[in-house]
C-alpha cells in the first residue's frame, strides 16, 4: 500500500485526483494499479515498449527508485510515491570543423554518441588532479576523446620510477615537470583541445579558484590529505568527483558528490590514522593497475559529459588484479555527513594536512636522540676499519633483494619484536631502511627493550647510494 | 495563455541577470483555470547541469519535487519552468525540446549583456519533437 502523488497536468486523467491510495508491495505492483485505474495515465508515463518515458522519474519519499531496487524497491504502508519529470535545456551551440569530424567519425557514427555528444565534449570543461599513475591514461583517452578543455594539476617531477606505469612521461622527459611532459603527449594526440597548465600543490586556499573553471573534477591522486580536499570542494561546488584509487593489484572506482549521490565522506567520515594504510611509493603497485583504474575513471567521465548509461553513482567498483574480478559495493548517501549531509558541518575548506594527522614537516618525527642518528658515511668508515658493530636492515626481503650493504642482517620491522632476541644487546647497533623512517620505529623499539648503543643511519639506503656507493640502485 | 505577476516576475528576471553569463531555472506556480495559467510565486532553482552552464541547465528533479510539495501546500499548482538563454534569443532550442516534458509551459527569458531583453513560452508537444509557443503575459517594467 502507498500514496502517489499526482503531478497537477495528469490530474485529469486520474478522475482529478491530486492524491490516489494504491495497494502493492513493490513500486512496480503499485504503479500497475495506478495505470489499471485509470488507464488514460499509461501513455503520459509509459512509451509504446512499456518502458517510463524518458522524462519520468519516480520517487520513494525522498529517493529515486533508480539508486534503490528501481521497480522491485519495497513499498510499505506510510511510503509516498511521487513521479517527478527530468526537465534541462541549453542552446545550440559549437560545431565541428572538417579535421573533427573525421578524426571523431567513430563517435560519430554511433547514436549514442553522435554530433550531439561530440559536441557535448568538445564544449565540456574537466579537471584532472595529478598527472601520475592514474592522471596518465586519463590524460591520454580524455584528450583523444575530444574533451574540449582539460586542466591539468601537478607540481612533480618526472623520476625514472614512474615509468613503470606513468605512460603520459617517457624516459626522454625525466627531470622535465610532470604537467609539462603530459601536456605534450596530449597535445600530441589531440591538437584541438585547450590544455591549461596548474603547475602547484593543489590546497585549501587554491582549490575554488582552480575548480571554478571546470564541470567535472577528476581525482587522481595518491594521498589522504589531497583526497579529502578534492571532495569537500567538489561537494561544496557541486561539481562531480570521478573517483580512483589504487594500491599493489586491488583499485577502486566511483563517482562522488555528484546531485543526489554520495560524496568520499558518506563512505570514509575520517580519514585512517597515519601511517595505518601505506602509499604506493612504499607498498608498491602493479603497474598496470592504474591503467585500468584511471580507464574506467575516463569512461565515466565520459558516460556523464554524454549523459549516457548506467553511472558509478552510488557505486564503489573494486578490482581485484590476481583474482582478475571485478565486484561493486553500493553506497549510499549519508544524511549524517559532515560535508553533504542534511546539516552539514564542513562548510568550508579546512586544514587537510592537520585532519588528515599527518606532520606538517616532511621528514618523520624523530625518535628520542640518546645517542643521535649516523650519518652513512659515518657506518662506511666504521665498516672499513673493520670495527665491530651490527648493522640490521629492517626493509622487507623484497626490498633486499634489490639492493643491500655488505655485512647488513635482514630483520623486517614487523619481526624485529618477534626476532629481538637474535640482537646482541651488548654490541653496537646500527639500523637502517629506505629512506629512515622505518629504521627510526625500530630504533624506538629497541631503545624501549633496553638496548642503549642504537643508533639509526640517517637517509636510508637512498642516503647510501647518494653519500657512499652510486652503484646501489634507488627504488 | 500564461500571465505571470509583477512578484514572480520580478523575481524570475532578478535571477536570470543574477546568473548570467550562466544559464538559470526555476520552477513557476499559481492557478489554473482552463487555458489561463497565472503565475504567483517564481521558486528559483540550482542549476545542476555538469555541462558548460553557460549554454546548459539542469533541473535537479529532487528540486522539482520540493517545488511541486511546496505547491500542494499552498493549494497551488505547479505550471511551469523557466530559464534564461545568455546573449541569445528566447526560441526553444533542439536542446531545450528534447529535454523537456510536455506537462508544463516553459518559459524562457533571453539576457543580453547581462539585461532583461525579451521572453517566451512554450508548450511542447508528448513526443518532443515540437513546441507551441503561448501566449505570455508579463508586466512592463
Amino acid at each position: 500500500m502507498a500514496r502517489i502523488l499526482i503531478p497537477t497536468p495528469l490530474r485529469q486523467f486520474a478522475d482529478k485526483h491530486d492524491t490516489v491510495e494504491l495497494p502493492g508491495a513493490t513500486v512496480g505492483e503499485v504503479l500497475t494499479a495506478l495505470t489499471t485505474r485509470f488507464p488514460d495515465l499509461k501513455k503520459h508515463l509509459y512509451n509504446d515498449e512499456g518502458k517510463l518515458r524518458s522524462f519520468v522519474n519516480v520517487y520513494l519519499n525522498d529517493e529515486d527508485i533508480r539508486y534503490m531496487k528501481k521497480d522491485a524497491t519495497p513499498v510499505n504502508d506510510p511510503d509516498t510515491l511521487s513521479i517527478v519529470p527530468s526537465i534541462a535545456g541549453g542552446l545550440d551551440e559549437a560545431v565541428l570543423s572538417k579535421d573533427e569530424i573525421l578524426r571523431y567519425s567513430r563517435h560519430l557514427i554511433m547514436p549514442e554518441v553522435g554530433m550531439e555528444g561530440q559536441l557535448k565534449l568538445k564544449s565540456a570543461k574537466v579537471l584532472l588532479v595529478g598527472t601520475g599513475g592514474l592522471g596518465a591514461p586519463l590524460g591520454m583517452y580524455l584528450a583523444a576523446a575530444g574533451i574540449g578543455k582539460i586542466g591539468l594539476v601537478d607540481f612533480d617531477v618526472v623520476d625514472f620510477s614512474n615509468l613503470q606505469r606513468q605512460v603520459i612521461h617517457g624516459t626522454k622527459d625525466v627531470g622535465k615537470p610532470k604537467i609539462q611532459s603530459a601536456v605534450e603527449t596530449m597535445s600530441d594526440i589531440n591538437p584541438h583541445i585547450e590544455l591549461v597548465k596548474h603547475e602547484t600543490a593543489l590546497s585549501s586556499e587554491n582549490a575554488f579558484e582552480i575548480f571554478a573553471d571546470y564541470d567535472i573534477v577528476v581525482d587522481g591522486t595518491d594521498n589522504f590529505p589531497t583526497r579529502y580536499l578534492v571532495n569537500d570542494a567538489c561537494v561544496l561546488l557541486k561539481k562531480p568527483n570521478v573517483y580512483g584509487s589504487i594500491f599493489r593489484f586491488e583499485g577502486q572506482a566511483t563517482v562522488f558528490a555528484y546531485p543526489g549521490g554520495p560524496c568520499y565522506r558518506c563512505l570514509y567520515p575520517e580519514p585512517p590514522p597515519p601511517g595505518l594504510v601505506p602509499s604506493c611509493a612504499e607498498g608498491g603497485v602493479l603497474g598496470i593497475l592504474p591503467g585500468v583504474i584511471g580507464l574506467i575513471q575516463a569512461t565515466e567521465t565520459v558516460k556523464l559529459i554524454l549523459g549516457i548509461g548506467d553511472s558509478l553513482v552510488g557505486r564503489l567498483l573494486l578490482y581485484d588484479a590476481l583474482g582478475m574480478k571485478f565486484r561493486e559495493l553500493k553506497l549510499r548517501k549519508n544524511p549524517e555527513c559532515p560535508v553533504c549531509g542534511d546539516n552539514p558541518t564542513v562548510t568550508k575548506l579546512i586544514d587537510y594536512v592537520e585532519f588528515c594527522g599527518v606532520p606538517h614537516q616532511e621528514a618523520p618525527p624523530e625518535p628520542v636522540a640518546m645517542t643521535g642518528d649516523i650519518e652513512p658515511t659515518e657506518v662506511k668508515a666504521k665498516l672499513d676499519r673493520g670495527d665491530k658493530f651490527t648493522l640490521i636492515d629492517v626493509r622487507e626481503p623484497h626490498e633486499f633483494q634489490i639492493c643491500r650493504i655488505p655485512g647488513s642482517t635482514l630483520i623486517p620491522l614487523g619481526e624485529v619484536p618477534k626476532r629481538v632476541g637474535e640482537i646482541n644487546a651488548e654490541s653496537e647497533i646500527v639500523v637502517h631502511c629506505k629512506s629512515g623512517a622505518r629504521s627510526a620505529k625500530a630504533v624506538d623499539f629497541l631503545r624501549q627493550q633496553g638496548y642503549k648503543k642504537v643508533r639509526n643511519m640517517k637517509g636510508g639506503i637512498l642516503a647510501w647510494s647518494d653519500k657512499v656507493d652510486p652503484t646501489v640502485p634507488k627504488y | 495563455m500564461i500571465e505571470i505577476e509583477r512578484g514572480p516576475w520580478r523575481e524570475m528576471v532578478n535571477h536570470a541577470q543574477a546568473i548570467y553569463p550562466n544559464e538559470c531555472c526555476g520552477a513557476m506556480i499559481g492557478k489554473i483555470d482552463g487555458d489561463a495559467k497565472t503565475v504567483s510565486h517564481a521558486i528559483a532553482l540550482d542549476n545542476v547541469s555538469v555541462g558548460s552552464q553557460a549554454a546548459r541547465y539542469e533541473l535537479s528533479p529532487k528540486d522539482l519535487l520540493r517545488a511541486e510539495r511546496e505547491a500542494r501546500e499552498r493549494k497551488l499548482d505547479l505550471i511551469g519552468i523557466y530559464h534564461s538563454h545568455p546573449d541569445c534569443g528566447a526560441y526553444f532550442s533542439e536542446t531545450d525540446l528534447k529535454n523537456s516534458c510536455p506537462w508544463y509551459s516553459f518559459v524562457v527569458l533571453s539576457v543580453q549583456k547581462g539585461r532583461f531583453d525579451h521572453a517566451n513560452s512554450w508548450l511542447p508537444n508528448a513526443e518532443q519533437t515540437q513546441a507551441e509557443k503561448e501566449e505570455l503575459i508579463w508586466p512592463e517594467s
